[in-house]
């Protein structure tokens, strides 16, 4: 198999499906009890798309980053359900075969990636390190530095700089060279958690732009994770809404933001503020998110919902298809009202 | 250079009222030897608070707002400059109060954390948290502070107070945690309150509900805010003006609504465009600055911004940093290219 | 449209703040004590490692208590000479002590045989090179639980003292070194830390310049030249090495914790209360360095113990009896390569010696794990 040093997604064709997560539950084990995580959540993501997963902290976010590239600390354990990369099972694979794949087909941007650079080794050695264990082939050093180049002037940064050591760069810098790491072996999926959170809002925006236009160019595949709803606004296509580890909400981005079907997302969505559009009165989401040692019964959003009623303590809502590409798990979805965006 | 009055300011005499601030760390200081670089932290700021306003203080991190709230509330020493403020019409200075005004002092300025895990004290409960300005200022018995804390926990949303009263930090969730906070804030009924980022660690969905309890407590208090935050929106949902600083000045101070409306500092501009929206549909305007921010050790005395500024002409260069235009409505601007 | 969706918040008319003030605050304050310590305790328990310290611990306190109680009753009554056999110093039995002659030694002066003179008149046969006899010298004899007059569970030590009743004072004079050495060496330590580090400045600059110096000069060899010129006994010793390790390692590390603690908003939070400096050491600072204060504790009573088994063991102290001294005397009469056939003499002080730090020791390993979370199992 030749491969070019072209830098590309390796992911099939645009818009079939690339990494299935189905009916995944996974739980973490304490000493208080089982904490559900990821309770019964299934997604897809296709070639060329950035789908986004939006919720609180604790909300089982993250952990589905982690369960997609096995990285889950010892207590975790997968219940059931299953990831399907190309339609090869992630679960199944062994510690050596993930260690493979990690990288190389998904690679991640995380929260606070720009501060796990090595401060004692120069960011392009470190990106070259990381050619040197994922690259299927053995590439010269000459092959190397080119290539480090070339990601280097992908995401903004002067070739010249790789020579630098990360101390020397600033946080914006050090992050595009995480985003430049990432893209280094040419993955099919990248897992952006939290990717701009520690940045200031002018240098988040400078990366957010630049994340969406590799995306574009490339025909990346990316899963962005944020509890930030403007940020999902502004790179996704299609996006997922999660509650104490339940998908609550699936659907095309602006569907989701104009007509929430979910009384979670409506909230969300209710309670952000703006700098534009008229300025407007808030709604603030009652209580706390759940334990989930013991999460509620039925629904378990109904403690803080408006429209629950004896249904939603009793039954827990299933996903169910309400419009095109659009998904909700709540038995009141037709009373949620329409937003519309901001302007109205 | 004298002080336009801004609208709201004008009714009243002004609560705070702060002149030509400035906080110079020295870079590499130690006994023998005297500082020669300065990192200017906050360099000759002025602004106004009126008694019941809000005014939001917006900028990046290292911009010097925090440092700024540190002065007013006097945990940092200003290099130089005046923090005048207005108690029952006597004025004191802050930057300069002798050590017998420092307990009226306590009792008028008080300040709210970013961090609710680390701004509570692990080791004491909630009362003895609350009711501590009370005990070191020696006001009221042990059952009137009990009484009154009891009370604040109630108006701050933490409810029935006897289950709060006596819980430790770690019992509590992040958003009861600011509510202790604020109860702790505001228990010695003062009449200034900086909130240096009150919200930005918390969920979402809590953010608003400690928000609106902000708004709800500054009228039944009748205090005013310094609101320290970077984040525009929530800046916007809480303050009536905004001040933007940049590299420790302030460059552009206005109404809210007029600030986010008629943007005319460059630097205001690029910061309002990248903030992103909560809209698919909303397509940002793109304002492009160069570079990224920097340190202000030993700055020129031009403006701060030049580097940066696409607008920046032959004046920039060669004048000093440049003093606010007053445009109207309260609406301050220190740039030279309107 | 979103208003509606907000549930009303609570009211301030239905609210009476006497309905919270009428449990006494001392009172709330015990049971919250008591409630802490029994969580505490929990976290504790769960390390078999702490338990097994503490039980050895446990033990310990059982010996030191023991050796009054014996001495007032079961030991009262055993008299030789008009000594208490079992007294730790005075008491000396030479009845059951055997000696093989060797060789006869002959006073110069007299020209009689040391062994003539000490049976002459006694109506007994005068014994010859190689036979056995009950020697009025006391040695070493081994353990004797009955059928004698006097029974040596232990056996006696090189001058016919009981060595069991050695043994359970010398937990005594651990005891009380340890808490001595540990309580000023970790009063000293936190009060040297936390003021270092709040004030910081020259203050730091001294204090942690002092503290360089302490670790720089080795506590063996400076306790050595100061028993040298001064009477050491147990009390001051405890105070030197407190006040040596307290300066030292323990001030540094224990300041480290009280600069992580010094920038935490909450102090901050407690200037802006009116807090004087005084105040915010002790209420807020301080109590946050404690548990690593209490920590430490448990280390230094091992290193304590250890001292003075040293020093002890090289005879440089004034006191009364301990586990050191008696490997000391066993050392100095000669007995130290004899091993086995006089294991009495040594290996219980050894034993102890060993078991007491080790108690200290697990219990400090399992206190780290409450007090540092990271280090807990989940």
């Amino acid at each position: 198999m030749a491969q070019t040093l072209e830098i590309e997604s390796r992911g099939g064709k645009a818009g079939t499906p690339l990494l299935e997560v189905q009916n995944l539950v996974m739980h973490y084990g304490t000493k208080e009890g089982d904490v559900s995580a990821v309770e019964d959540v299934t997604f897809t993501l296709n070639n060329g798309e950035a789908i986004g997963l939006v919720g609180e902290s604790g909300c089982g976010k993250t952990s589905i980053a982690l369960t997609l590239l096995r990285l889950l600390p010892d207590n975790s354990v997968v219940k059931s359900g299953d990831v399907r990369l190309d339609g090869e099972s992630l679960i199944g694979l062994d510690e050596e075969q993930m260690r493979r794949r990690r990288w190389r087909d998904i690679s991640m941007v995380f929260q606070g990636a720009m501060n796990s650079w090595n401060p004692v080794y120069r960011i392009g050695d470190q990106i070259r390190e990381a050619l040197r264990l994922h690259w299927p082939e053995t590439l010269t050093y000459q092959e190397e530095t080119e290539r480090i180049a070339a990601l280097f002037e992908l995401v903004g940064l002067n070739p010249a700089t790789m020579e630098r050591y990360p101390h020397e760069f600033s946080g914006g810098m050090r992050q595009r060279a995480v985003i430049a790491m990432a893209l280094s072996c040419n993955p099919k999926v990248i897992i952006a958690d939290e990717p701009t959170t520690a940045l200031d809002v002018i240098v988040q925006d400078q990366i957010l732009r630049e994340l969406k236009k590799i995306q574009k160019e490339l025909g990346m595949s990316i899963i962005y994770i944020s509890h930030d709803i403007a940020v999902i606004a502004e790179v996704t296509e299609r996006m997922g809404v999660m509650y104490a580890g339940k998908l609550v909400e699936l659907g095309s981005t602006i569907e989701v933001f104009h007509r929430p079907k979910h009384p979670y997302s409506y909230l969300l969505l209710k309670s952000t503020p703006s700098i534009t559009g008229p300025r407007r009165k808030l709604a603030p989401l009652e209580g706390e998110p759940p334990n989930l040692i013991e999460p509620p019964s039925g629904c378990r959003f109904h403690p803080r919902c408006p429209f629950a009623t004896q249904q939603c303590i009793d039954e827990d809502p299933p996903l169910t298809t309400v419009g095109e590409g659009h998904s909700v798990a709540c038995w009141h979805w037709q009373e949620v009202p329409e937003i519309g965006g901001l302007q109205k | 250079m004298t002080e336009p009055m801004t609208d709201i300011a004008a009714k009243t005499t002004p609560l705070v009222k702060v002149e030509n601030l400035r906080k110079l760390y020295p870079v590499s200081k130690n006994i023998f030897r005297e500082a020669h670089d300065f990192v200017h932290a906050v360099d000759d700021i002025n602004f106004e608070i009126a008694p019941g306003e809000s005014l939001g203080l917006v900028g990046e991190s290292g911009c010097g707002k925090s440092t700024t709230g540190r002065m007013l509330t006097k945990l940092t020493d200003a290099t130089s400059g005046q923090i005048l403020l207005d108690d029952k019409g006597e004025l004191i200075d802050i930057a300069h109060i002798q050590r017998s005004d420092m307990r009226r002092f306590r009792r008028r300025v008080q300040m709210i954390f970013q961090d609710p895990f680390e701004s509570l004290n692990p080791r004491r409960t909630v009362y003895d948290t609350v009711a501590e300005s009370l005990t070191v200022q020696r006001i009221g018995r042990v059952q009137e502070r009990e009484e009154r804390v009891a009370e604040l926990l109630h108006r701050v949303g933490l409810t029935p107070p006897e289950s709060f009263l006596f819980r430790y930090p770690h019992e509590l969730s992040g958003g009861q945690r600011q509510r202790v906070a604020i109860a702790r804030a505001l228990v010695i009924d003062p009449t200034f309150v900086v909130a240096d980022e009150p919200t930005s660690m918390l969920d979402v969905s809590i953010r608003i509900s400690i928000m609106d309890l902000m708004l709800k407590l500054a009228d039944e208090f009748n205090v005013s805010y310094l609101y320290i935050t970077h984040d525009l929106a929530v800046a916007r949902y809480m303050c009536d003006r905004i001040a933007v600083m940049y590299l420790g000045k302030i460059v552009e101070i206005a109404p809210t609504e007029e600030l986010l409306a008629n943007p005319r500092h460059p630097y205001t501009r690029a910061l309002l465009s990248a903030v992103p929206v909560p809209d698919p549909a909303y397509k940002r305007e793109r304002v492009d600055i160069k570079g990224g921010i920097s340190k202000a050790l030993n700055p020129p005395p031009v403006c701060r911004f030049i580097e940066r500024c696409p607008r920046a002409t032959d004046q920039c260069r060669t004048s000093d940093h440049p003093g606010f235009d007053d445009l109207g409505n309260g609406h301050l601007v220190a740039c030279y290219n309107l | 449209m979103a208003d509606t969706l907000t549930p009303p918040t609570g009211e301030l008319e239905n609210f009476d703040p006497q309905r919270v003030v009428e449990e006494p605050l001392w009172r709330v304050r015990l049971r919250l004590g008591w409630r802490s310590f029994r969580r505490n305790w929990a976290l504790f328990n769960d390390n078999k490692m702490g338990v097994v310290g503490l039980a050895i611990i446990a033990l310990f306190g059982l010996m030191a208590l023991a050796h009054p109680i014996l001495m007032a009753t079961i030991w009262s009554n055993h008299l030789e000479g008009g000594k208490n056999v079992y007294d730790i110093r005075a008491g000396a039995d030479s009845i059951i002590v055997t000696k093989t002659i060797v060789e006869e030694v002959t006073d110069p002066l007299t020209e009689i045989s040391q062994i003539e003179a000490m049976f002459l008149g006694t109506g007994v046969n005068i014994p010859e090179i190689g036979d056995t006899i009950e020697s009025p010298l006391a040695n070493p004899a081994p353990p004797v639980f009955s059928g004698v007059k006097h029974p040596h569970i232990l056996g006696t030590d090189p001058f016919g003292g009981d060595v069991f009743s050695q043994l359970l004072f010398g937990a005594r004079a651990a005891f009380l070194l340890g808490a001595i050495a540990a309580i000023s060496s970790v009063a000293l330590a936190t009060l040297v830390g936390t003021i270092s580090a709040y004030f910081g400045g020259v203050i730091d600059t001294l204090l942690m310049r002092l503290a360089d110096l302490v670790i720089l000069i080795p506590l063996l060899p400076l306790l050595i030249v100061v028993s040298g010129f001064w009477n050491v006994e147990l009390t001051m010793l405890g105070i030197l090495i407190g006040i040596l390790s307290g300066l030292g390692g323990t001030a540094i590390i224990l300041k480290s914790q009280a600069l992580s603690v010094k920038v935490k908003p909450f102090i901050d939070a407690a200037r802006i209360a009116g807090g004087g400096h005084w105040r915010i050491i002790t209420r807020h600072i301080i109590p946050n360095v404690l548990p690593l204060s209490f920590l430490y504790m448990m280390f230094a009573v091992t290193g304590a113990i250890f001292t003075e088994a040293a020093l002890s063991f090289l005879g440089l102290l004034n006191i009364q009896q301990s586990w050191g001294i008696m490997i000391n005397i066993a050392h100095t009469q000669g007995y130290t390569l004899e091993g086995f056939d006089v294991w009495w003499l040594m290996f219980p002080a050894g034993l102890a010696i060993t078991l007491f730090s080790a108690g200290f020791f697990l219990v400090g390993r399992a206190m780290d794990e409450v007090v540092n979370p990271r280090l807990r199992k989940r």
